[in-house]
């Protein structure tokens, strides 16, 4: 496969890979379309994991070792409140069982698992949700559908992706985007700068990487449901990374006056792939290396989407992108 | 006008760089500057940078033109090799440049264009790998420096090829192969084919200045190889970084949040 071609490939597969794993829940078989055979699991509960004090590895500079690959263990982007019941208009086999024997809604504070909207914005995202399956309009494409950075915080629910770390940096490379954190402590960017990754501010706690999150552009949307913010959201993630270094749990605090009557709380559960797994084509795409008489060892390989960008995803059409954009 | 005056300061600074370079030659060998490293002793060309040139114009010697300021070139040919079969090619990305140049669609640049493309770049820098995270658009390259090889699987047609890196003492030396054809060399047209095949030595000067030398090879396109050279400064504007430019959103972004809906 052309990796020019390769995201395409996977985003296809993944449109019409959702609906049979769903079908399937709550115990999905192994998915014949994935890419290295392996069965992708959607797990239904979130684990719990405290912030406290770090007992694994560390870097040089003294940040706790978490580099590697990762990816939520719910759901992808479908539906933000009710992760395993599918898209809008496009209801999975488990949204017809009771909601306890599907995930937990992601939002976790308030605690009926609702986003807290004002009337407006609760009617916008309705709108978004009602329109999905047929976007009669350029603005009910769910914005990965255009190969738009996936944002935060849909980045975690958006294909499996890699941390990188280095002295006063943390490097998320994402599916579909490139997520630089400072920790150097320094201020945020000038207010009017809006951005599809935000501009993001960390440090570290113990087991817990604290990012503060403004100049976000809310433009990405949370997924399919329309679930969003606006761009005067700050956020404040916590990833809080267990013992053993093999989960961790984003909690991210949403403050947004202008969009929620009150500030709540997101959790997505992640999960570490290393080498012992396989490549399952969306949760973990790493490649072997080529090192002959050595370990097995994944690489990453490029990420290329809008340069072919084709159709996938619900009714949201591919917007191929012809002619010049830019005069600079 | 305006970039006429910045072009002849710029190209003052290099003339004055590489004077010093040129005179600074024997010294540098017998007390080779301080220049920042990992903790494994090899070279650390972690930071932001971006190049002073004219490269991404043209790389070839031209005079001034509406779209381009003024530069000698900066390949070591002078003008590029090409076969005569694949001359016209060039001729008309030339003629259609206005439109046709990949960049104006904020599309990957390729390699080695990426690197003097002149906007920012950030490079993260492990034992392991170099991670460079351009400005503009989604471009992202790793180059690897663990003593891996090239994939086994050929013919992958990666954007930014696949690279792999040795040090040569205190030079960057990276392989890099496997592209597709859907990238320029620059903003005048010059371009290649699926075979192209570039080897990057990238070497500090001083801390704060890289020198970058692309070998080129394609034998589709070109008779023989040839060397793009060019400087890539730190960038030291205070408090200077990254603001993420993914400009291929901006014909659907007034789109979002929601901004059509009752």
């Amino acid at each position: 496969m052309h990796a020019r071609n390769a995201l395409p490939a996977v985003l296809a597969l993944v449109a019409a890979w959702t609906p049979i794993v769903s079908a399937q829940s709550p115990a999905p078989p192994p998915n014949p379309a994935a890419g290295g055979g392996q069965v992708i699991l959607w797990e239904k509960t979130v684990p719990k994991i405290a912030s406290g004090a770090w007992r694994g590895p560390v870097l040089a500079d003294g940040q706790p070792d978490v580099q590697g690959h990762w990816s939520n263990t719910i759901a992808n982007h479908n539906n933000w409140t009710d992760p395993q019941a599918g898209a809008p208009g496009e209801p999975t086999a488990a949204a017809k069982l009771p909601r306890d024997q599907r995930a937990p809604s992601r939002v976790t504070d308030p605690a009926d698992g609702e986003i807290p909207y004002l009337p407006a914005a609760r009617a916008k995202q309705q709108d978004f949700a009602k329109n999905f399956t047929n976007p009669s309009k350029p603005g009910y494409i769910e914005p990965l559908a255009r190969c738009a950075p996936a944002g935060v915080p849909k980045s975690f629910i958006w294909h499996g992706y890699e941390i990188r770390q280095y002295p006063g940096y943390v490097l998320f490379l994402f599916n579909s985007g490139t997520r630089i954190v400072r920790l150097d402590g320094k201020p945020h960017l000038p207010d009017n700068i809006k951005l599809w990754n935000a501009d993001s501010r960390g440090h570290w706690e113990g087991n817990t990487l604290v990012v503060d999150v403004r100049n976000n552009n809310a433009k990405a949307l949370f997924g399919r449901s329309g679930d969003f913010a606006s761009d005067n959201v700050v956020i404040e993630e916590r990833f809080i990374f267990d013992p053993d270094g093999k989960r961790y749990n984003y909690v991210a605090k949403f403050t947004d006056p202008t969009v929620y009557s009150r500030p709540w709380t997101a959790t997505i559960p992640a999960r570490r792939y290393t080498e012992a797994d396989k490549d399952d084509g969306w949760h973990y795409e790493g490649v072997p290396a080529n090192r002959p008489g050595k370990p097995l060892l994944h690489e990453r390989m490029e990420r290329i989407c809008v340069e072919n960008n084709g159709p996938f995803g619900g009714g949201a059409v591919g917007v191929p992108l012809d002619g010049p954009i830019i005069s600079r | 006008m305006w970039y006429g005056m910045l072009t002849r300061a710029i190209r003052n600074v290099i003339v004055a760089g590489l004077i010093g370079l040129v005179s600074a030659g024997p010294a540098l060998a017998q007390t080779p500057p301080a220049i920042p490293r990992l903790a494994s002793g090899k070279p650390d060309f972690s930071g932001i940078w971006q190049t002073l040139s004219e490269a991404d114009y043209d790389l070839e010697p031209h005079s001034g033109r509406s779209d381009a300021p003024p530069s000698v070139g900066v390949v070591d040919l002078g003008t590029l090799p090409y076969l005569p079969k694949a001359l016209p090619q060039k001729q008309r990305n030339f003629a259609a440049r206005l439109k046709d140049d990949p960049r104006l669609k904020c599309w990957t640049l390729g390699v080695p264009r990426s690197v003097y493309y002149p906007a920012p770049f950030q490079i993260f820098q492990r034992d392991r790998d170099l991670t460079l995270v351009h400005q503009l658009g989604h471009q992202v390259r790793t180059i690897h420096t663990n003593d891996t090889l090239h994939p086994v699987e050929q013919d992958q047609g990666f954007w930014l090829g696949d690279s792999r890196g040795r040090w040569e003492g205190d030079t960057l030396v990276v392989d890099v192969t496997d592209f597709n054809d859907e990238t320029w060399l620059d903003r005048s047209g010059n371009y290649h084919s699926d075979k192209l095949h570039v080897v990057e030595r990238w070497s500090f000067v001083d801390k704060d200045t890289i020198s970058y030398k692309a070998t080129v090879e394609d034998p589709k396109v070109f008779a023989r190889p040839w060397t793009v050279s060019i400087l890539l400064n730190r960038r030291r504007d205070k408090d200077f970084q990254l603001v993420e430019d993914y400009c291929a959103t901006l014909v659907y972004d007034q789109y979002y949040p929601h901004t059509e809906s009752k």
